[in-house]
């Protein structure tokens, strides 16, 4: 399959020149304290998410990701991660300087998240219907009988079937993809502006991978959502995609329109990422995979952090780290940059 | 319900397979039957007569039906000593132990359970390493230790409680602390980790996500998985009171069944050793599977799925 154009339909995805930014991090640093030593682990990453879009963010393993996207829920694991500098905007309100109060009013509210394994998410000791229903009435002032309307509207939403007998399910009684929808409706039972999903179909069949991701999607584009999706599946980023953010090492890398970034990949990781893919290196004997392995976070090569395993590295680029550059709707982090050849 | 009932089986096979063992073993450790009950002077004969008469030259195996027939019966004969009523002796003996043995065992969870929770909420706190220090220290005294400083201190020096006797509140009181002490401990250690473990758990990020708030994430989420664990060990819990009764009852002189037991072993009072021993084997066994069922229906991922 070509990514491009498994796209759903040209026409509904990209969202006009008008759009208005709901989620904005900027120069965000999140600092990891661990056995005494402490290193940043997300080093000054930008990144903005607009009504009804889907801005997917992808990088390898460990590359700060799910901290990215924790810290903007205000929920980096305590004592051991925190955000050491950067603003979180959401709608004009700096998350991170609100009172927990606050912040706790706008998740689920305004902002949701769903997590990667459905299998702990869930609490086992209650029913789905109980926790959905919780959760409505610690944000809204309405009645059992009206709780119970939504969560079971929720539910329908998120295609979980039979929804309105799964109420008094327990979630082991639950298939996981099936959790997953639970997850899905509990974050957009409240109807929020920004979902985020870090890598919500990562631990499901593959079957059941492309329903959740269609039904995130539509959900996402009914409501306008402004939608952050971190995976590392280069072929989900293909079909849901509105702009995407490559990471690496805690950094932006490069950011660009979907199309134009599959089309024309400019940074040396993202040309490695795309050509690890099954379906463009089938021609060759094996698989491609991006040579060395991410530097730890504890020891950062000097320079550009791709350099050691950059094939087009220059000399200079062990000098310093380059800086994000931006150009028309995309940027890239890149001394030397070349066109991409698939090989 | 499926659980329960295999449960049930197993507590059957458990009590049968406990009853033989614990009537073989007092048979065969025992001794002589008859010094106990006949004086020095009693011809051999007149001993041998004495056996006939109870059974004990019949093979041991005949010797156990009859024996638990008679029990099922509801006449599991007299004492050697006194001649008094297996069956009175056990509604009497049975009352008193089991108001020592349920004080002891609410308080194991009355009040290790909230120490448990506090120290958990107030991590590195101070109140939780003074109560988890606490609770190792409770984990390495000998029980009967403690109750002899318990009797010197509160009895003798401050003259506050009695240092023995039955069977009011008073009296109650320091074998009951006594009794449930390392409980007590063992429950505050888990309780505490249990809870943090809860705490960590990714259905608490959930919950955080969806805006409930911190309280009541932790009184009713966090707790109620918290408490899984800790309701499966209940039945340790019993066992260990029943265990540590035997001491605790002879030092306070608290006329129980572990008092009982004692005092017949040691008078080779068989009848009455071997039914008691049954009775507190059959209390461990039944009372394991209290709790067990407690577990099931706390846990619902053991209930009957849909
Ligand atoms: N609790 C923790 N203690 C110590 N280090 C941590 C902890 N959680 C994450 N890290 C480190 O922080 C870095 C970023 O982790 P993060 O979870 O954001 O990665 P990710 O991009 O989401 O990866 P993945 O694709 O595996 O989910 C990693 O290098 C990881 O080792
Ligand atoms: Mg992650």
């Amino acid at each position: 399959m070509s990514f491009v154009e498994s796209k759903i339909g040209p026409g509904e995805s990209a969202p006009g020149p008008e759009k208005t930014p709901v989620l904005e991090i900027e120069d965000l640093r999140i600092s990891i304290a661990s056995a005494g030593s402490s290193f940043e682990v997300v080093k000054g990453v930008s990144l903005t998410v607009c009504e009804n879009e889907i801005v997917c963010l992808v990088g390898e393993s460990g590359c700060g990701k799910s901290m990215t996207a924790l810290s903007v829920m205000g929920l980096l694991p305590r004592g051991v991660a925190r955000v050491t500098e950067g603003k979180i905007n959401y709608e004009g309100l700096d998350l991170l300087s609100l009172q927990s109060r606050e912040l706790r009013r706008l998740r689920a509210e305004s902002i949701s998240m769903i997590f990667q394994d459905p299998i702990t998410s869930l609490d086992p000791v209650f029913t789905i219907g109980s926790v959905l229903q919780e959760v409505v009435r610690s944000h809204r002032n309405v009645s059992r009988a009206e709780a119970k309307e939504i969560a079971v509207r929720a539910l329908v939403q998120a295609e979980l079937p039979d929804a309105a007998d799964r109420l008094d399910s327990y979630p082991h009684q639950l298939s996981g993809g099936m959790r997953q929808r639970v997850m899905i409706a509990l974050a957009i039972a409240l109807d929020p502006r920004v979902l985020i999903a870090d890598e919500p179909t990562t631990a499901l069949d593959v079957t059941v991978q492309a329903q959740i991701l269609e039904n995130l999607r539509a959900r996402q584009r009914e409501r306008e959502m402004g939608m952050l999706l971190i995976t590392h599946d280069l072929a989900v980023v293909a079909s849901v995609a509105d702009r995407v953010a490559v990471m690496y090492a805690g950094e932006i890398v490069e950011e660009a329109p979907v199309e134009e970034l599959f089309a024309d990949p400019q940074h040396p990781y993202t040309q490695g990422l795309l050509r690890a893919l099954p379906d463009i290196s089938v021609s060759r004997a094996g698989l491609y995979s991006i040579p060395g392995r991410v530097p730890s976070p504890q020891t950062p090569p000097p320079g550009c952090l791709f350099a050691p395993r950059c094939e087009h590295v220059l000399d200079s680029c062990w000098e310093g780290n380059p800086e994000l550059k931006r150009e028309a709707n995309r940027s890239l982090r890149c001394f030397n940059p070349q066109p991409f050849e698939v090989r | 319900m499926k659980h329960t009932a295999s449960r049930l089986v197993y507590t059957v096979i458990v009590l049968f397979v406990s009853s033989v063992a614990v009537f073989y073993a007092i048979r065969l450790s025992g001794g002589d039957a008859t010094a106990a009950a006949l004086p020095g002077s009693a011809t051999e004969e007149f001993r041998e007569e004495f056996r006939d008469r109870l059974g004990l030259n019949e093979p041991i195996y005949q010797q156990y039906f009859t024996y638990m027939g008679r029990i099922l019966s509801g006449d599991p004969g007299n004492s050697l000593t006194n001649n008094k009523a297996l069956t009175t002796m056990l509604s009497e003996h049975g009352r008193n132990s089991l108001i020592l043995g349920g004080t002891a065992f609410g308080l194991v969870f009355l009040v290790g359970v909230p120490l448990g929770i506090v120290a958990s909420l107030r991590r590195n706190s101070w109140a939780d390493q003074g109560i988890m220090s606490m609770s190792t220290v409770a984990m390495a005294v000998p029980n009967f230790w403690l109750a002899l400083l318990a009797v010197w201190l509160f009895a003798s020096r401050l003259g506050w409680l009695p240092s023995a006797g039955c069977c009011g509140p008073k009296h109650l009181i320091l074998p009951a602390v006594v009794l449930a002490f390392e409980g007590i401990a063992l429950t505050v250690r888990m309780t505490r980790s249990s809870m943090i473990e809860s705490q960590n758990s990714d259905y608490v990020r959930t919950l955080r996500a969806g805006g409930l708030s911190e309280w009541r994430i932790t009184c009713k989420h966090v707790l109620r998985n918290a408490l899984i664990p800790i309701i499966s060990l209940a039945g340790l819990r019993i066992g260990q009171i029943v265990g540590y009764a035997l001491i605790v009852e002879t030092i306070f002189g608290w006329p129980g069944l572990g008092q009982v037991l004692v005092n017949a072993v040691l008078r080779r009072d068989y009848p009455v050793a071997q039914f008691f021993s049954l009775v507190l084997v059959a209390l461990v066994v039944v009372g394991n599977w209290v709790a067990d069922t407690g577990y099931t229906i706390a846990n619902p991922r053991l209930r009957k799925s849909s």
